[in-house]
């Protein structure tokens, strides 16, 4: 206390002149509501690791197809079910030897580029070998008293398949057809997500117009349309996906036909809630009393207010969409060849998963991806567009 | 409860007769479908559905008679297969499917429920991030992924389990798992989340505070409560389960439904695809109405208007 005196203070501290204009000032930036929940959003590392990985496959799917020296219909027989990681035999002219599962020899260069089937000479039943050429010079041959069948040398000798080399003609391998894998995963990513991107949009839309008008309108028409949309939700929608696409053709407009017509109920009940809370509101009455119509008021005022749950909704929707879908191609009844989706490559590999199961396996890992991507920014913007949530 | 339940049946029939009519006028909308006249069809077949449907009546009493038809529990016969009808696909292919949603069933509930509440339990520990990324694996790898990794990596390349086929119990193990894969992770997330709400609970405090211990506190105060949002989504996953097991029975040749189903989808079997989809629709319907019910008596707090 005594070394601190009361005049002390006096001496040090200095009063500051007041500025009635600098009080009213707002010195820290102000945010808006939608940088608000981006700064929220990008907060979580599973939402912004969701969302870069949506920018990524979306990048993958639009801009690869311009990269790639294939079209997603090139097939060439001859190379076909070629994987993307090889296991060679070293010829003589330096050049490697691969053996395909069905018994063709396939020269691949150093560089691992494919240079071509081989040209077979004799199958020697007796021998349990067949005879190919190499550059029309020495002869190789397939031995296949072995399993699996080995290369033996011009001189008989046997040469093990012990080189390991990345196929860089076709750099995810090929299909049973031939085709290259990575082209098809560019074009079928691309066919999953425009499928999945109209039907969320319609869907959102007809949830939209159903769900406000139920809300906004009330009383007996609420209770009539939402009797609705409590009947259609007890029908398993993917019975009626099916069913509806059985009726129509096999192309892309009638998957999303499909889709779109039955997977609005969610949205239309979760619009419903919004607009049901929301009208009640202050701004909405003064809306009213300066004579807005119906139709302002509810595309105006209270869509825009419910639009965060209405964008969750939506990322939620398309990796369902993308699921459905690739559950109809998977069980036959997705898009027509030749084109294809994830979920009809999916489906075209099954049958040969032992043989060749990197076929199945990228498609499927592409699908998961989405799916993953697709979760993560909805849970992302659920957590950042609830208030509650707010630090 | 007499009332409510009267309500409920009556709703769910009203739902039914809309599936009924909705899946009619779908199929009889098919361009050559079986419904229409030029078409190429075997006279045996013709002629079984000339007598089945009626063909030159007009709508209303076509449907009027297929009606009738599924009120005596007949579906009709196959418009691929002559001389078979659709109750015969059924007949044959439900205890295979029964049995694998059953199983499956039970292997969800004894699996998502435990580990939802290790999770609520450990919070935030190794145990609960674990299987919470396990969950989040579950939930978005499609099973048809799952079935064809676990037929990979457990049939093919380890040799333990069989490929295909229900010859015997090992046959469902592959197929159970696929199938469920989904409805534990999600069931799981669901139990996790609504557990830890329970345990932030002011009445949870109390039994505490009266010294019980925690593991009475678990047992006989967090999880009745707890419990009661996963009885809601039973229904659904019932459903989901059925519908899942379209591809699961595809994969694993198991000759249930499913794959009767989605070989009358494939073959373009419509009206085998109009009788399964209505079957399908009230069994599900029927389900979700006795989860319902179940649900309404287990949780007193709900009012039955």
């Amino acid at each position: 206390m005594s070394e601190f005196g009361e005049g002390s203070f006096v001496s040090e501290w200095e009063r500051v002149k007041t500025n009635t204009r600098d009080m009213e000032k707002i010195w820290s930036t102000p945010r808006t509501f939608a940088g608000d929940v981006w700064f929220r959003f990008r907060k979580k590392p599973t939402a912004l690791a969701g969302f870069l990985l949506v920018l990524f496959l979306l990048a993958f799917a639009l801009l690869g197809p311009l990269f790639t020296p294939y079209s997603y219909s090139d097939q060439s027989l001859t190379l076909a079910n070629i994987p993307p990681i090889l296991s060679v035999t070293e010829a003589s002219n330096g050049n490697y030897l691969y053996i395909t599962p069905a018994m063709k020899v396939i020269q691949i260069g150093r560089d691992g580029k494919l240079l071509g089937q081989l040209r077979k000479i004799k199958d020697d039943d007796t021998l349990r070998r067949i005879s190919f050429t190499l550059d029309d010079a020495t002869v190789v041959y397939l031995d296949y008293t072995v399993k699996p069948a080995a290369m033996l040398d011009s001189n008989g000798m046997r040469s093990p398949a012990d080189k390991q080399v990345w196929n860089t003609s076709f750099l995810l391998g090929t299909d049973q057809l031939g085709r290259d894998i990575l082209t098809r995963l560019m074009y079928g990513m691309q066919i999953s997500l425009l499928v999945a991107f109209v039907a969320a949009t319609i869907n959102m839309v007809i949830g939209i117009l159903y769900g406000g008008i139920a809300g906004f309108l009330g009383g007996r028409t609420d209770a009539i349309m939402m009797r609705i949309v409590d009947i259609i939700s007890t029908i398993p929608l993917t019975l009626y996906v099916i069913l509806i696409k059985v009726t129509l053709d096999n192309g892309l407009f009638s998957i999303i036909l499909a889709l779109s017509s039955v997977y609005w109920v969610d949205m239309a009940r979760v619009v419903r809630g919004q607009v049901l809370s929301l009208k009640q509101q202050e701004f909405v009455l003064a809306s009213k009393s300066i004579g807005s119509s119906n139709r302002t008021i509810m595309l105006s005022h209270l869509i825009p207010n419910a639009m965060g749950p209405i964008l969750v909704t939506v990322t939620m929707l398309i990796p369902s969409a993308i699921f459905v879908e690739a559950f109809m191609s998977f069980i036959g009844i997705g898009i027509a060849p030749p084109m294809a989706s994830l979920g009809t490559m999916c489906n075209d590999a099954m049958e040969a998963l032992r043989s060749n199961p990197y076929q199945l396996f990228l498609p499927a890992l592409a699908i998961c991806l989405i799916m993953f991507a697709f979760n993560f920014v909805g849970d992302g913007l659920r957590d950042a567009l609830d208030p509650k949530l707010k630090k | 409860m007499t009332k409510y339940i009267l309500k409920r049946l009556g709703m769910m029939l009203m739902t039914l007769f809309l599936i009924i009519l909705l899946t009619f006028i779908l199929m009889h909308s098919v361009p050559g479908g079986p419904f229409t006249r030029d078409k190429q069809v075997a006279p045996a077949v013709l002629a079984a559905l000339e007598a089945k449907y009626n063909l030159n009546d007009p709508l209303p009493v076509q449907f009027f008679s297929y009606f009738s038809g599924l009120l005596r529990f007949d579906l009709g016969p196959s418009f691929k297969y002559t001389g078979k009808s659709v109750n015969d696909f059924i007949v044959n292919g439900f205890p295979f499917s029964g049995r694998l949603g059953l199983i499956t069933l039970v292997f969800v509930l004894l699996t998502s429920i435990p580990m939802g509440i290790v999770a609520s339990l450990k919070n935030g520990r190794w145990q609960d991030m674990l299987l919470m990324a396990l969950a989040t694996l579950g939930v978005t790898i499609p099973s048809f992924v799952i079935a064809a990794g676990l037929m990979y990596v457990f049939a093919f390349q380890l040799k333990w389990l069989p490929i295909f086929g229900v010859d015997d119990w090992k046959g469902y193990i592959l197929p159970m798992v696929a199938l469920g894969g989904y409805s534990i992770s999600f069931l799981a997330r669901l139990m996790r989340s609504s557990l830890l709400e329970v345990m932030g609970q002011d009445y949870i405090r109390t039994a505490r505070a009266k010294g019980i211990s925690e593991m009475r506190v678990i047992t006989r105060h967090a999880l009745r409560n707890a419990i009661i949002p996963v009885v809601t989504v039973l229904g659904p996953t019932v459903a989901n389960l059925l519908t899942g097991s379209f591809v699961i029975e595809k994969i694993f040749a198991i000759p249930g439904m499913g794959s009767y189903f989605v070989n009358s989808v494939t073959q373009r079997d419509y009206t085998t695809i109009m009788g399964m989809t209505v079957f399908y629709a009230a069994f599900l319907i029927t389900m979700v109405f006795i989860v319902d019910l179940f649900y309404v008596m287990i949780d007193p707090r709900i009012k039955y208007e």
